[in-house]
């Protein structure tokens, strides 16, 4: 009885461990993947350097617009719904810290993807051996953002400055929140792209999502209760920027981390079951 | 001449066509999108009003802040030109320029009728939603003085496309003009006063800024609509895109016949 016991438990146990080993094999296969997408990427991009230097110059002057709505603001008031204008600089620079990585890494893939299922670009793709969904999304990296990442991370260094008693080490909340704020993000905009395989046309959708985004690119406190409500949960836009700037600030505490770590791996499930719902209806010549 | 308005007739009907074909994205190109963007500015002057504990700011109240935020979103979206100045660039990038070059109408006027065409189309919707928000809200817009606000809109959407065809002619000298398309319209969305009256501005930057012909994109037809202009400083607007028609209307005119001259009719 008890060597049955042993050979099914040893057997169930190496089963598992091959398991996890070939889901492990199967992850750094995916990683090295968008390692190679971004050698590919970087060496497509040097091909028009005057373009690369335009790109960071575009993002540098969207930086600025954003700036000024709340530096002339500033200019009439010392505190927006409870924001200075050292703590909105912070916010900001989270807010363009995030959008760099979210610019860097899924931009240019998301933005073509309504575009490519209408025209039933897809089948090389759905033939492969990896995640349709991890290639489509990782599958051209901007390399020309990553000066716009250093440009932010100046940015927010220099606006923390000017926080009088600031602890330093609350940065490290970052490693947690900004990869979270980013992944909700990519998560809707996967989402809302991914209805072309539902709709023929979805260029609408997709515009009313840079609308949506607008509305991350503000603290959440500065909206009525229910759209606080909504931005922190249905539609959990503050992760771009707002929550994690507060979370750093010390105006909230670690269990709003915890509940963007839910949110993102909630989002991530969801964006992935529309994906592959939708795949089902995608009839190649033309979904 | 009525063979030239003619052709832009022709152009207009095709863009109204085009655009008609897909009735949700106009729909929402005209309204849902506009109000979202009113309702994502409306929260900030609300913030803004309740944390300061004001009534006013430069001398007008919170009402008009608001009324000036909802008819902002909607004249930025009529105001602007990225769909048409993409399409023209990328006309020229890509060689299909060649079909527009052989017809009896000049570039500059073929892609002006299709232009005006769909921001007639778009506006003649678009314009009932803040008509009814402001009258369900029972905010201080001057109804009277409409036509003559959209007129200044209208003349600055040939300023817009004027502008539009010297980005058209960078693309025979440079690969990938689009994303310098991009960083000029974002610099024309601060300057022409979306995101606030220009007048709020501290000063200097202020008087610089309402006397460039970009404030007539927004700020100008806004402002005299909700009261903050009077007629005369409307009527700035028209003689600072003038002088900018003229100005740029030059520079679209030596681009485009050089670019032409280098064009080998195979793409730029």
């Amino acid at each position: 009885m008890m060597k049955a016991f042993y050979s099914i438990t040893s057997t169930a146990t190496a089963t598992w461990n091959s398991r996890v080993a070939e889901q492990v094999r199967d992850l750094l296969k995916h990683i090295a993947l968008v390692g190679a997408f971004a050698r590919v990427s970087l060496m497509s991009e040097l091909e028009y350097r005057f373009n690369f230097a335009v790109r960071i110059f575009t993002d540098v002057i969207w930086y600025i617009a954003q700036l000024s709505v709340f530096e002339v603001l500033f200019q009439h008031t010392d505190s927006l719904s409870g924001w200075t204008l050292a703590s909105m600089r912070v916010f900001m620079g989270v807010l363009f810290l995030t959008d760099s990585i979210y610019m860097m890494l899924f931009s240019e893939n998301l933005d073509r993807l309504s575009d490519r299922i209408r025209r039933g670009d897809l089948d090389l793709l759905l033939v492969k051996p990896v995640s349709s969904q991890w290639m489509l999304s990782f599958q051209k990296i901007s390399v020309a953002y990553f000066g716009n990442f250093i440009i932010s991370a100046l940015w927010l260094g220099w606006s923390l400055t000017q926080v009088p008693d600031f602890q330093w080490w609350r940065l490290l909340w970052l490693l947690v929140c900004v990869p979270c704020g980013v992944i909700v993000v990519y998560a809707i905009r996967f989402s809302t792209a991914s209805t072309a395989l539902y709709f023929t046309k979805a260029d609408a959708i997709n515009y009313i999502w840079y609308q949506l985004y607008r509305l991350g690119t503000r603290p959440d406190t500065v909206y009525p209760k229910v759209l606080r409500y909504a931005v922190l949960s249905v539609l959990p836009i503050a992760f771009l920027a707002s929550v994690p700037a507060q979370v750093i600030l010390n105006r909230t505490g670690p269990e709003m981390v915890l509940w963007g770590i839910a949110l993102a791996s909630l989002m991530l499930a969801v964006s992935s079951w529309i994906w592959k719902t939708g795949l089902k209806r995608y009839a190649s010549a033309s979904s | 001449m009525t063979t030239y308005l003619n052709k832009l007739w022709g152009g207009a009907r095709l863009a109204a066509l085009e655009q008609l074909t897909y009735r949700f994205n106009l729909f929402s190109d005209v309204a849902i999108q506009p109000l979202i963007v009113a309702a994502v500015e409306l929260t900030l002057w609300l913030a803004f009003f309740k944390s300061t504990g004001r009534s006013e700011l430069a001398g007008f109240s919170q009402e008009h802040y608001l009324a000036y935020a909802i008819w902002a979103a909607f004249v930025a979206r009529i105001s602007a030109n990225w769909m048409y100045e993409w399409n023209m660039i990328d006309s020229v990038e890509t060689g299909s320029v060649n079909a527009v070059l052989v017809r009896p109408i000049s570039f500059y006027s073929f892609w002006l009728g299709q232009f005006l065409g769909y921001k007639v189309l778009t506006s003649s919707f678009s314009l009932v939603v803040p008509l009814v928000v402001c009258w369900a809200m029972k905010l201080p817009v001057q109804l009277e003085r409409l036509p003559l606000a959209l007129l200044l809109v209208l003349f600055y959407l040939i300023f817009v496309h004027t502008i539009a065809v010297i980005m058209s002619s960078l693309a025979f000298f440079f690969n990938r003009v689009h994303h310098v398309t991009v960083a000029k319209n974002i610099t024309l969305w601060m300057l022409g006063g979306e995101f606030f009256p220009l007048d709020i501005l501290p000063e200097g930057i202020r008087e610089a800024m309402i006397a460039l012909p970009f404030s007539s994109a927004v700020f100008r037809p806004v402002g005299y609509l909700t009261g903050r202009l009077t007629t005369a400083q409307l009527g700035e607007g028209f003689l600072s895109i003038a002088i900018g028609q003229i100005v740029l209307g030059s520079v679209a005119f030596v681009l485009w016949r050089a670019g032409r001259r280098r064009y080998a009719g195979t793409g730029a």
